[in-house]
């Protein structure tokens, strides 16, 4: 047997740190960009060649908050014409694919983040920023999403991941505008960050 | 062509297997993100200020290797690249996804995750992205009840709605081509980027220490080399099997069909195929396949095969071997074979007395000699051929010009 070069022996571990084994050691490790990109695509590709099917979040969003509001308020939502249709029929708003692959990403998310040894309570933000202000902060930019995915049918993940995909020229169209957005803002929201 | 995918059953009647299949695609979906370090908002928002571009090199990765994925699918015929477009993305409606873009950029910023990264924040214990999802659950919430109250956005909402528009149809250009120009633009996107990155780094810490080098660094070079060669793999795939389809159908890739297999069928099990005899009239008239129909070739388009039901086996005969499937004929859901030698080696099999093959001969050969004399029997027994089968469902449309009809001529 050769000498096995110290460098070369865990390029597999470096490409997918942690995967497959419950590797604590560093809990920074992420996956090479591409790499992520490329397992990302595979399984965007599987949904959209198995269920013709993109992959997407702020539809389950919504569906979630139209069942919470339906049980608080029910005849709320029937006089509601853009919500009653999610429980025509006597149906759910639940009962939908978005809310079955959401719950699987919810799995998927724990899985892996547990498996990496990152899965920990806490909040995610920058030095120069209070707990307070950050989530509240959150929240703010959360309901901004909220507004942003139903004008634009959908957000990073239906419409500019599955749309740009499919090569949809709206979704390239949104995809630059959230860019776009993103980078507009960036210099006021700095201090939250850096 | 016969397509595979989508999986049409999946959708509507095996709906459960359809919700497990979501859970699974979830779980992919949610798994890849964490591991990409999408459940922290920092790493996040390291995008928009320029020092880690891994959203934009994790998103633009995954929609190229979706997009030539489905590409070179749909391009040897397994995927349906039209059904599966149309059902997966929504129409293009011009002035609300540059609005709603521009919001949904300017949300990402101030709460640090998209929505799909909040929901993976808060399954790895993030408490920053429950708050930022319970946020969209309310945004979308809070949308909704404004689309009731005020009509103004309501007719916003609705607004400059152009239908499915694709970036190929948009540029007039195929779409494997298209595909493989933005898989250059992604690729020259990634150089950029690495280097914006590097400068930025060095910019923020005020050094380069603890930089990862991509140039210097052999294991993410070869990971980037891996991922944009098969990029250019299959791009270079996506273009061949757009050669492909614009070469017509050949006589190989449909297939052909021997006299002695169609002869077989004709006695045996008739109704299983379809015979289109696309000879001069007068010609096939005179003399065909039994139950074959004679259209000649510029008729061939009359037959509205394509809205055929495409159960028969489609045999098509010409005088001799036919070089490709006419055009007319491509669309036939069904198979099609061409019949090997056309006609004239149909008469010599079929219509020609079998010489006895002597006593010597093997077991096959005696078969063989039997079943063509059977046949020519059969055959030479009629003076004409039966009538052709009544011409498909298409009202009647298929009418014979001559007085007598084909048959009795």
């Amino acid at each position: 047997m050769e000498d096995a070069e110290p460098g070369n022996r865990s390029a597999s571990e470096r490409l997918f740190p942690h995967l497959g084994v419950m590797g604590m050691k560093d809990s920074e490790k992420f996956w090479h960009p591409y790499v992520a990109g490329v397992a990302l695509g595979l399984v965007l590709l599987s949904s959209l060649v198995l269920m013709s099917k993109g992959l997407g979040a702020s539809g389950a969003a919504h569906r979630l908050g139209v069942a919470a509001l339906n049980s608080v308020a029910s005849s709320h939502v029937d006089a509601s014409a853009a919500m009653s249709g999610f429980k025509a029929d006597g149906a759910s708003p639940l009962d939908d694919w978005l809310i079955f692959e959401v719950l699987g990403a919810l799995l998927g998310g724990w899985v892996a983040a547990y498996s990496a040894g990152r899965l920990k309570l806490g909040i995610q933000k920058g030095p120069n920023v209070s707990t307070k202000k950050r989530l509240v902060l959150a929240l703010t930019g959360g309901i901004i999403m909220g507004i942003a995915a139903r004008l634009a049918r959908g957000c990073t993940s239906g419409q500019a991941l599955t749309g740009g995909a499919m090569l949809s020229a709206g979704s390239w169209l949104f995809m630059f505008s959230v860019f776009a957005g993103g980078y507009a803002l960036a210099k006021l929201t700095r201090r939250q960050w850096l | 062509m016969v397509m595979i995918f989508p999986i049409d059953a999946l959708l509507t009647s095996q709906r459960e297997l359809g919700l497990i299949m979501a859970v699974l695609i979830g779980f992919g979906f949610g798994f890849v993100l964490e591991r990409a370090g999408f459940g922290r908002a920092k790493k996040l928002a390291a995008q928009f200020y320029l020092y880690d571009m891994t959203v934009f090199k994790v998103m633009f990765t995954a929609i190229v290797t979706a997009m030539l994925g489905v590409i070179v699918l749909s391009g040897f015929g397994i995927a349906d690249l039209k059904a599966i477009s149309d059902y997966a993305t929504s129409t293009t409606l011009l002035w609300p996804m540059l609005v709603g873009g521009l919001l949904l950029g300017a949300g990402f910023i101030i709460a640090g995750y998209c929505p799909g990264t909040s929901i993976v924040a808060s399954a790895s214990g993030n408490l920053d992205g429950v708050v930022a999802f319970a946020g969209v659950v309310l945004g979308t919430v809070l949308y909704s009840e404004g689309l009731d109250a005020f009509t103004s956005l309501s007719t916003f909402h609705n607004s400059s709605n152009f239908g499915h528009v694709y970036l190929y149809d948009l540029l007039g250009v195929p779409a494997p081509l298209l595909a493989l120009a933005v898989t250059l633009m992604a690729a020259g996107c990634f150089m950029g980027a690495e280097k914006v990155e590097q400068l930025f780094r060095a910019k923020l810490h005020g050094s380069s220490d603890g930089i990862v080098d991509t140039r210097s660094n052999p294991v993410l070079s070869g990971a980037r080399r891996l991922a944009f060669g098969s990029f250019a793999g299959l791009a270079a795939l996506g273009l061949g099997s757009l050669l492909m389809t614009q070469t017509p159908v050949s006589a190989a890739a449909a297939g052909s069909v021997t006299a002695t297999e169609v002869a077989r069928k004709v006695l045996e099990q008739p109704w299983d195929l379809r015979i289109i005899d696309l000879r001069a009239l007068e010609a096939c008239t005179r003399v065909r396949i039994p139950g074959s129909e004679c259209v000649p070739m510029e008729k061939l388009g009359e037959l509205d095969l394509q809205n055929a039901p495409g159960t028969q086996l489609l045999v098509l005969v010409g005088e001799s071997d036919l070089t490709e499937v006419p055009p007319a004929a491509r669309d036939y859901p069904g198979r099609i074979k061409l019949l090997s030698g056309g006609f004239s080696n149909w008469k010599s099999f079929a219509l020609s007395a079998p010489i006895f093959p002597g006593n010597g001969a093997s077991e096959a050969e005696i078969e063989e000699f039997r079943f063509r004399s059977t046949l020519h029997a059969t055959l030479t027994g009629m003076k004409q051929a039966p009538p052709p089968p009544p011409a498909p469902s298409s009202g009647g449309g298929f009418k014979k010009k001559s007085g007598g009809g084909g048959c009795s001529g």
